[in-house]
């Protein structure tokens, strides 16, 4: 493996890992401050149980979260030296703002986890709410940052060198509001189904019902509301990659022939070398219409495209039917769980949570499959049309041990934050009996 | 502007310094210790630091992120040239603060895991900051080649030479001690009378073993003929900096006879701080050294626009975060030790 695709798997391992963190991180707070606002208002124990547990939760990830995060501070200069020395100053604005939110993040979490009983309660309360909110601002911010990479703006490229930079222009980039919905639903959607779904696994073993019905319904409330929104936010995300990244769309899509009322293909193998997709389910004039909002639009394909300027298609076209497919699934469901709103007869049924405990990887694995459809979509470049990926990376040599070692580093990390999760889980049930 | 960002990009250095600083030198000091006193200074580090910590360090996100966007050729160097020194910062970083949540967040307080946790902690504490240390000992050693200024050097000359040295070491094993001793005088002031004799020992012999490293790397520049120590000696503002830091221990030494915590906390972060002025001041603005001439920091910055954008960033957030800072440090200490008072 060369220095170039070494560090590429470096920084995919390492910022899917984040991702996940990152992710937990954000929403779960909201889940903790509702069951305390219950804790609050009803003043009934089992409330005060679970926001005490969660925050447990919400402490772990935060830091887990923190460290990768500061590991992708890092690895930025580490891994793509080149990229930082030009992008660096233009795509500032958001990372600083980032790390402003961070902060405010940091403090919140300090006066939440050492605020029992110390501070006013409602400033302590409050306090947990500013840390789901600045969390989710940084996400919004860094997302920026990505969008950036995807729409460039904020610059003129003239002989190489980045002239007149504008980073609020470069900040306000054409990507960033259809990335940062998708990205903030996505977050949402994914942590939801996934807090739910260990609920889910308790009540279905019957430990501690009560509470964990209670935990379920605060987590599926979330996650369900935004995978129902999702669809709506993908579509939107559609039609601007088509419109600024239209061979992102014919690779996600692996619509190889330029053509109008442009069929849709869902799964199917792909042969890069032949050009073709076989044992597809085609849906005629689908893509025209989902890309642009026509049948008849013409859709450009892969092969009108420059050669040296094409992505891997196999990977983001399987990728993109992995995130859509899990994408339908979650969204099916919470129109079970809205139904069983009403139809209480539903909850009764141990099926119906043993349905919400299988869901629970779901939604990473759309995120995991959202995230490489647009990074690998987005190669040869680490910029779109400006620079290269091949250009960005470290002289040094040897990268594919530093990739060895973060692989070592971040297994074992997650291997012991589920293992503690699974301690944690336990040792609650154990405290309620 | 730049101004503007540069004063940001120094007070968060010193701060990750001091805070940061002190939160390695907790776990140095459990290190140091023996079996019987390791529990309750677990105990205080996790009661002092807890709240704190995550803040503390947030610090270097902040510099790094001042770097790389408004002083991008320097940074580049930095990621560049000292790419193996600064992942083993990273990971010590990383260890240092899942071990810290792991001991204290562990639902099960197993004996083996606790113990695991806690080794890896101390450890951690340890060799971060020598790391650290070493990186910017790398910076000023004057070792640095630049792969335009010579081709086809080999990976050991270009990537490790510069820092795997004995004079970048002498420099991170006098950081860890600096450490040392700023979180054993921070924590004189959280403890009751018995424990305070204890953490009254740790800082003396923290405060020798900053003198003993110090000289260590004084004796050692000048026989290598380090233009760091030559000029470090020749620079009256760093001369005078070191020399009233160690006057300063004697008021420090009456602060804490007398009880009086924020005093104490004042002087050895004055002290700390002195001493890094001095070393920062030495060669400023031209921090790095390469085998061919030295960088100017000041030279190589990102164009206005970028600068005004990002000073006004750190404006706004600095209006946010540091009275929030504020109210957190009041919330958990100063109400304590006005207690105690």
């Amino acid at each position: 493996m060369d220095n170039l695709d070494a560090a590429r798997l470096q920084m995919a391992f390492t910022l899917m890992f984040h991702i996940v963190f990152a992710c937990i991180g954000m929403v779960m707070p909201f889940f903790m401050v509702v069951s305390h606002y219950k804790w609050l208002k009803t003043r009934d124990p089992v409330y005060l149980t679970l926001t005490k547990a969660w925050q447990k939760g919400v402490a772990i990830f935060f830091v887990t979260g923190a460290v990768s995060g500061t590991a992708l501070s890092f690895e930025l200069g580490l891994l793509w030296p080149e990229f930082m020395k030009h992008a660096g100053p233009i795509i500032g604005m958001p990372f600083s703002l980032e790390g402003a939110a961070f902060f405010v993040e940091a403090l919140a979490i300090g006066f939440y986890l050492y605020g029992w009983n110390k501070i006013n309660e409602r400033f302590h309360w409050i306090t947990g709410v500013i840390i789901g909110v600045s969390g989710v601002a940084s996400g919004i911010l860094v997302v920026s940052a990505n969008g950036w990479m995807n729409a460039p703006s904020g610059f003129d490229y003239v002989d190489g060198k980045f002239l007149n930079v504008d980073p609020v222009a470069a900040f306000l980039n054409d990507a960033w509001f259809s990335q940062a919905l998708h990205m903030t639903l996505a977050a949402f959607a994914s942590t939801g189904f996934a807090v739910a779904g260990i609920h889910a696994w308790q009540v279905y073993k019957k430990r501690n019902p009560e509470l964990h019905a209670k935990a379920f319904r605060i987590a599926i409330t979330f996650g369900g509301i935004a995978a129902l929104l999702q669809p709506i936010s993908g579509d939107i995300s559609a039609k601007d990659v088509a419109k600024r990244q239209p061979v992102k769309l014919a690779a996600m899509e692996a619509h190889f022939e330029t053509q109008k009322g442009a069929p849709l293909f869902i799964g199917g193998i792909v042969d890069e070398e032949k050009k073709t997709v076989t044992h597809k389910i085609e849906i005629p004039k689908a893509l025209s219409f989902l890309a642009f909002g026509d049948f008849d639009a013409e859709v450009k394909g892969l092969n009108d495209f420059p050669k040296d300027e094409l992505p891997p298609i196999a990977i983001p076209h399987y990728a993109f039917q992995v995130m859509v497919g899990m994408g339908m699934v979650m969204a099916l469901s919470a129109i079970v769980y809205f139904i069983s709103i009403r139809k209480k007869k539903w909850r009764e049924k141990r099926s119906f949570w043993l349905l919400f405990a299988l869901l629970a990887p779901t939604g990473y694995i759309a995120l995991e499959a959202g995230w490489i459809v647009t990074e690998v979509g987005r190669q040869p470049w680490i910029i779109h049309k400006i620079m290269r990926t091949k250009d960005a990376v470290t002289p040094m040599p040897g990268m594919i041990y530093s990739f060895y070692f973060y692989l070592m580093l971040y297994t074992i990390l997650t291997l012991t934050v589920i293992w503690l999760m699974r301690r944690q889980i336990k040792a609650l049930n154990e405290k309620l009996d | 502007m730049l101004y503007v960002v540069l004063v940001f990009l120094v007070v968060s250095f010193f701060l990750y310094v001091l805070l940061g600083g002190a939160d390695f030198g907790a776990g140095i000091v459990e290190l140091f210790s023996s079996k019987d006193n390791q529990k309750p200074i677990k105990k205080t580090v996790y009661e002092v630091m807890g709240p704190v910590w995550e803040a503390n360090h947030i610090w270097i996100i902040i510099m790094i992120v001042i770097l790389w966007i408004g002083f991008p050729m320097t940074y580049n160097i930095v990621v560049v040239y000292l790419h193996i020194p600064l992942t083993l910062v990273l990971l010590g970083i990383t260890l240092r603060g899942a071990a810290f949540i792991f001991r204290h967040y562990d639902a099960v307080k197993g004996q083996s895991s606790q113990k695991l946790y806690d080794n890896l902690f101390r450890i951690s504490c340890l060799i971060t900051p020598i790391f650290l240390g070493m990186t910017f000992g790398a910076l000023v050693t004057g070792d640095i080649m630049l792969l335009e200024d010579h081709p086809g050097i080999g990976f050991y000359d270009a990537y490790v030479h510069p820092w795997l040295q004995l004079f970048p070491i002498l420099i991170g094993c006098f950081y860890a001690t600096l450490c040392t001793f700023l979180a054993a005088v921070f924590l004189i002031g959280e403890v009751s009378d018995a424990q305070r004799e204890m953490y009254i020992r740790k800082g003396k012999v923290a405060v020798i073993a900053v003198v003993v490293t110090g000289f260590l790397v004084l004796i050692t520049g000048f026989a290598q003929g380090r233009d760091f120590v030559l000029d470090f000696v020749r620079d009256p503002f760093a001369v005078c900096s070191v020399v009233s830091s160690a006057i300063l221990l004697y008021p420090l030494w009456r602060a804490i006879r007398f009880g009086r915590v924020e005093r104490c906390r004042f002087f050895a972060g004055l002290q700390v701080a002195l001493i890094l002025f001095a070393a920062a001041i030495t060669h400023f603005p031209k921090v790095i050294a390469t085998t061919t001439g030295k960088l100017d920091f000041m030279q190589n910055t990102a164009p206005d626009s970028v600068m005004t954008v990002l000073g006004w960033s750190l404006i706004v957030g600095g209006l946010l975060i540091i009275p929030g800072f504020l109210h957190l440090l009041k919330s958990f200490h100063m109400i304590k030790i006005l207690e105690k008072e």
